[in-house]
């Protein structure tokens, strides 16, 4: 039998565990898995999800959700090439011209901008959080729908869109045994390190579990819950737009319909992980074996020549199976505390009751 | 000199009057038991005391300066400490993050800087063996017994050496056995030159380590006097109504 110390430790892992497991798995299935192109490819495409499951992965430890992330990431894309490309085709830019660095600065501070609007609303508005991140996503996916027309922007031959794909698309260096790794993927790794350590180490992220696991308790020890929730909804709104920054790079052309139903991989990814719906729980290392995995199924399955609609299916097992996972953590806990309650009970002798 | 002077407070939910003309005074090295029935407004009171609310009128002194609390945490500047009914815990922290919730050890400056877990986990486990719990700082607060729960609610109050200790219903949940150890550290802040407001629905308890008793009715003050000049049979009367005020 386990001791309660391991037993914690090993629900807590438990997203390594079967990372490496399914890894194993695919590696049996497909003789392409274990290459460095591979693996590459794998990292790379957990670049994006990644961003968005760190602002994710706050925005849930407060207790809270954000279903918006999906359609700032496309408007940060869209708008940022839009600001810097000519207005005729093929471009369908706005023939601003405005410069590239000045460009990537107006998508992150739009990003922050929505993020802490859509605060401001859960907050000083008491609205219900579910509620406004639904209604934000399709108010900024209509937006995109009605600025674009449904046509795409492009950056085309066009030294200042390079600029801007920057981020998506230049490799960084090359490790042998990985493959190669692009700006994204070592952007990725310092944002999942950086928000490691703020969840971990830093008073903000102390009372964000606080703010999750008993806002009333926070609220009565002095911590401003309402200010905390703006700010992580802000930084998740930032961080979605830079998400979408760095998707432009990868795609190019930017479609009006880009990120649309991401949200849904999004939240696997970090419940998957060990994050809490409920708020409270998870960490942002927990997070990222939840992106690693999610990452390395779609790959897995592409290289199988599974048909895309069942890796549609597939994905949704897999958040159901999360989902699974999550509940049996919460009663596993439970059933581990009444017993621990049951034998501090039993060292109380019958005769002190009333 | 009274440590807590409040006078003629008055605290309004809309429409809803739960504290009128109430005066309140607690001097240093006294327990004073706040006595009465539910909604008689005991808890809006402690609110009020501890910062969490502010009085729709009155006035409020510690140490013969005026207070005004905008938040708990003002409150705890000047002194005061509060364990409350529902002991205020976070289950998914451990003891001792729970213990420095809101006024964690920090090394760095402002923004910039890093939770000082070492020197928390051990100043927790020092005021643990001080109120002589077994309950262990790296321990989360969902795995632990009520008597370990109301001792890292105990140990918050001991972080800084508060001047007025306000204990919103700390028997109400504990075993028979707990009871005698939490009555006994009351008394022993009393007699440690503290001020402690007892907030309880028993007459025992109050009767035991309090110097005066507070009984509150529908939002007023209707008794104030020494224990030793009054008994269980009176503040019972107080607070059903009985009686009148005295």
């Amino acid at each position: 039998m386990l001791s309660e110390k391991h037993f914690y430790s090993l629900i807590d892992n438990l997203i390594w565990i079967i990372l490496v497991v399914v890894f194993i798995f695919f590696v049996t299935q497909s003789e392409h898995f274990m290459t460095e192109r591979n693996i590459s490819n794998i990292l790379t495409a957990a670049a994006v999800l990644g961003v968005l499951v760190v602002g994710q992965t706050f925005v849930l430890i407060s207790g809270n959700f954000d279903l918006s992330t999906e359609s700032t990431l496309g408007l940060g894309a869209l708008l940022g090439l839009w600001l810097i490309v000519p207005a005729a085709a093929p471009t369908f830019g706005g023939g601003i011209f405005l410069n590239p660095f000045l460009a990537i600065g107006a998508v992150l501070f739009a990003g922050a901008a929505i993020g802490y609007a859509v605060g401001c609303l859960i907050t000083f508005g008491r609205m219900h959080n579910f509620i406004v991140t639904l209604a934000v996503l399709l108010i900024i996916r209509g937006f995109i729908l009605a600025f674009s027309e449904g046509a795409p922007v492009n950056g085309f031959n066009n030294p200042s869109a390079d600029i801007f794909y920057w981020l998506g698309h230049q490799k960084a260096f090359f490790i042998p045994g990985v493959g190669k790794i692009t700006v994204a993927v070592v952007a990725t790794g310092l944002l999942f390190l950086v928000s490691h350590f703020i969840l971990k180490h830093h008073k903000f992220g102390r009372e964000l579990y606080a703010i999750g696991g008993n806002r009333k308790a926070a609220e009565q020890l002095g911590i401003n819950a309402n200010r905390r929730i703006r700010q992580v909804y802000m930084i998740s709104g930032l961080l979605a737009a830079f998400a979408g920054w760095m998707l432009a790079g990868r795609v190019v052309s930017i479609q009006s319909n880009l990120g649309e139903g991401f949200i849904f991989t999004v939240f696997a990814g970090a419940v998957i992980g060990g994050v809490s719906l409920q708020g409270g729980r998870g960490t942002m290392l927990g997070a990222l074996g939840g992106v690693l995995l999610l990452s390395t199924i779609d790959r897995g399955l592409n290289l199988m020549h599974v048909s895309v609609f069942w890796v549609k299916v597939i994905q949704g097992l897999i958040i159901l199976v999360a989902m699974f996972l999550d509940a049996q953590r919460v009663r596993l806990r439970e059933l581990r505390l009444s017993v621990s309650n049951e034998n501090f009970e039993q060292k109380v002798s019958p005769k002190d009751e009333v | 000199m009274n440590y807590l002077e409040m006078k003629n407070i008055a605290k309004n939910f809309g429409a809803i009057n739960a504290l009128q003309g109430v005066d309140f005074s607690i001097k240093a090295g006294e327990a004073v038991g706040l006595m009465g029935d539910n909604g008689a407004g005991k808890s809006t009171l402690m609110k009020i005391i501890a910062g969490n609310l502010r009085p729709s009128s009155g006035e409020v002194s510690v140490q013969g300066k005026e207070a005004i609390f905008s938040s708990p945490l003002d409150a705890r500047r000047l002194g005061i400490e509060i364990v409350y009914q529902d002991l205020a815990l976070c289950d998914n922290l451990t003891a001792a993050a729970n213990v420095f919730l809101g006024r964690e050890l920090r090394s760095g400056f402002g923004i910039i800087h890093r939770l000082k877990h070492k020197a928390m986990n051990e100043r927790a486990a020092e005021l643990f063996k001080e109120l002589k719990s077994e309950t262990r700082p790296k321990d989360l607060v969902e795995r632990m017994s009520g008597g370990q729960r109301q001792a890292v609610a105990l140990a918050r109050t001991r972080l800084s050496d508060p001047k007025l200790v306000l204990l919103d219903e700390p028997t109400a949940a504990i075993s028979v056995r707990q009871v005698a150890e939490v009555l006994a550290r009351i008394a022993h802040l009393r007699d440690t030159g503290h001020a402690v407001i007892l907030v309880s629905h028993r007459m025992g308890d109050v009767f035991q380590v309090c110097d005066r008793v507070v009984v509150l009715r529908r939002g007023r003050k209707i008794a104030d006097k020494p224990i030793s000049q009054s008994s269980p049979e009176e503040v019972t009367g107080l607070i059903t109504g009985a009686l009148e005020a005295v």
